[in-house]
């Protein structure tokens, strides 16, 4: 392998071809420059379909309940479901290690007012734990904390579109909001990645707002990430049966599809992991006839360099050389010449991705690039293509007989 | 060290089949320096290519240095002709990217030695045949004489047990041809084994030992006296 006599006669036989080696070289190099561009670009769909996550965690979950459709346990159907404080806890005690964060929110639309300024804005009650399943940037001021949310302190996080309703310059921070007649201290700011509808609305502690409006326990929705060390398959299998212990502990038929609605990223992600992975065998199936192609043609080119060295290869087998290192000149110049213009296409498909992939930034198709594992396994068909060029012209190399050799010219 | 009998060969020509070798029956001991003569087409190369291993016969006998020579496959004919035979062409033959040192070089690549010794073995060989100051010249730049001197010293380099030259004067003109006898005479000197076919009678006279080929026939196989090619040059 590192013998340099192998390597000088490879060279030798390169210099001497020339156009043959670079126009089958181009062939090879083609099909996989098209092969990394097309699983790039696969690449670049599955990423922008990421990034409409925004940067809320990817893993999240969310439960809503509705009204039931279907009668059961004596109920009638289109009962109205209400989740309470209680589902969560149950959650926290019951699935330790399937979620990571989770977080009720009780959603109240209010209206406010600072000095001269009034406006109507969402209030979203929530825990703690919740800046880490919707993620938010504080700009001022700081986020809820568990001491909020124990105390069911008046306090609230605004939007930074509230806060230019209401503040215009002022700094918000310790100023107090009328909300619907009781009065809030306004602790921190927050923006959200140019989602105006996020911007225009307001956290407070869950607790608060339970206690101030009919002192229930009731709640809208619930939101979780789950393990993030979970497969996609297990993160489903986990709201699946979330699902299947509310329906029991809440008295809803098995069948009701509506009763709870369960929102789970994981879903999408299977379905486009299904979709891109498609995409991926087919990319790859047109790569691999574009090599086949190349392969062609090297072999091609082989038995044209090899029929002109018959001679020398009469030569050879007069001083004593055994088929098999015949055999092993033309196969390591056959994989030698594929993996070298391969490794060109993919470099240059590479450089184009490099500067026109960070450029790209469309919802639907967002930084295509390729990963390490393109990579090697490009490599690996490169190696096998150059062997399966190689393979017949050497054979040929190997089993001509001496005396014919010598005597062509 | 070369025992063959009753051997037969013919080529197959479409339908035709041309009879070359009828019925040889020869045997060369160690150290003998033989010529084998003959008109054009009378199955010299033909025996010569045999006698290497390059060919295969059809019917018959050959035993090298008491090993039978018969339905070998390819990698262990290249081990007997690595191990046992050197081989000078008329045409030289040398390989024209490959420069004279590497050139002798070649069989002790096949034989696996390491690339240092190789070459030191491959110069040594060169200044036997006078060609040190050449090792880095390309065939190109050398002239016919010196070309078969390196293709002469590649045949020996290995060691062989019998040396076999097809016309290696036949592209030579008489001065450099003596200068090739000489040193072939040189080589025989030393105990080598070796076969020549020409149709020069001044080269066959050189050797120990003249056989006639006619029509695929031996027909005459005589001991002379042999001529010094060292006189001429
Ligand atoms: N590969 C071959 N296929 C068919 N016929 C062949 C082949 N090689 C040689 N012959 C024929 O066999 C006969 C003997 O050939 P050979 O080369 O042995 O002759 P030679 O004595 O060496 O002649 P020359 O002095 O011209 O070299 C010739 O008639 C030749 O045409
Ligand atoms: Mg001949």
């Amino acid at each position: 392998m590192f013998d340099r006599d192998i390597w000088q006669e490879i060279f030798f036989s390169i210099r001497n071809n020339k156009l043959r080696t670079f126009l089958t070289g181009f062939s090879v190099g083609w099909g996989i420059f098209i092969l990394v561009m097309l699983l790039a670009s696969v690449n670049g769909m599955k990423n922008g379909f990421t990034n409409q996550f925004g940067n809320d965690a990817a893993n999240s979950i969310s439960l809503f309940a509705r009204s039931t459709t279907e009668p059961y346990a004596g109920f009638e159907a289109g009962r109205k479901i209400q989740f309470k404080n209680s589902e969560v806890d149950y959650i926290r005690g019951n699935f330790q290690g399937f979620y990571e964060y989770i977080s009720q929110t009780v959603n109240r639309s209010i209206s406010a007012r600072y000095k001269q300024e009034t406006g109507s804005y969402n209030v979203i009650g929530v825990n703690a734990e919740f800046q880490k399943i919707e993620v938010t940037d504080i700009e001022e001021g700081r986020q809820l904390n568990e001491l909020d949310v124990k105390n069911k302190s008046k306090v609230m996080v605004l939007g930074r579109l509230v806060v230019k309703d209401l503040f215009k310059e002022e700094n918000p921070i310790g100023k107090f909001l009328e909300v619907n007649g009781s009065t809030f201290k306004v602790i921190g700011v927050f923006s959200d990645d140019d989602d105006d509808r996020a911007e225009r609305s307001i956290y407070a502690p869950y607790t608060t707002l339970q206690r101030l409006y009919g002192n229930t326990s009731n709640i809208n929705s619930i939101r979780m990430t789950y393990n993030p060390n979970f497969s996609l398959a297990q993160a489903l299998d986990f709201s699946d049966k979330v699902e299947y212990v509310f329906k029991r502990k809440l008295k809803i038929s098995p069948e009701d599809q509506s009763a709870i609605r369960v929102r789970n990223n994981a879903d999408g992600f299977s379905d486009l992991n299904e979709f891109t992975g498609l995409l991926n065998t087919m990319s790859i199936g047109v790569g691999i006839l574009i090599l086949i192609a190349g392969i062609v043609g090297i072999g091609n080119i082989l038995v044209f360099i090899i029929k002109e060295r018959t001679k020398e290869i009469g030569i050879r087998k007069a001083l004593g050389a055994r088929p098999s290192q015949i055999l092993k000149l033309v196969l390591l110049e056959s994989v030698f010449i594929t993996s070298i213009s391969g490794f060109i296409g993919m470099l240059i498909a590479m450089g184009i991705l490099g500067i026109i992939g960070p450029l790209i930034n469309a919802p639907a198709f967002s930084n295509p690039s390729v990963d390490i594992s393109i990579v090697i396994t490009a490599t690996l068909v490169l190696i096998i293509s150059g062997l399966v060029a190689g393979w017949v012209p050497a054979r040929r190399a190997a089993k001509v007989r001496p005396i014919v050799a010598l005597s062509s010219d | 060290m070369i025992e063959i009998k009753n051997l037969h060969k013919s080529y197959k020509m479409g339908s035709n089949s041309l009879h070359v070798l009828k019925g040889i029956d020869f045997s060369v001991e160690e150290g003998e320096l033989v010529a084998i003569m003959g008109s054009s087409g009378s199955g010299k190369s033909t025996l010569l290519n045999i006698l290497g291993m390059l060919d295969e016969l059809d019917e018959g006998s050959y035993d090298l240095d008491g090993v039978p020579i018969k339905n070998l496959n390819e990698t262990k004919a290249a081990n007997y002709r690595n191990k046992f035979l050197g081989f000078v062409f008329q045409s030289f033959n040398l390989i024209n990217y490959k420069n004279a040192m590497e050139n002798v070089a070649l069989p002790l690549y096949y034989q696996k030695m390491v690339r240092k010794e190789r070459q030191e073995k491959a110069l040594k060989y060169l200044d036997q045949v006078g060609l040190k100051e050449w090792a880095t010249h390309l065939p190109s730049e050398l002239s016919g004489g010196q070309k078969q001197r390196v293709a002469i010293a590649r045949a020996m380099v290995g060691e062989p047990k019998v040396l076999l030259a097809d016309e290696p004067t036949g592209a030579l003109d008489s001065k450099t041809s003596y200068e090739v006898m000489d040193l072939i005479q040189k080589i025989n000197d030393k105990g080598n084994t070796i076969l020549i076919v020409t149709h020069e009678s001044d080269i066959a006279d050189m050797c120990k030992r003249i056989v006639h080929l006619k029509d695929g026939v031996i027909l005459e196989d005589k001991k002379v006296e042999q001529v010094r090619a060292s006189e001429y040059v």
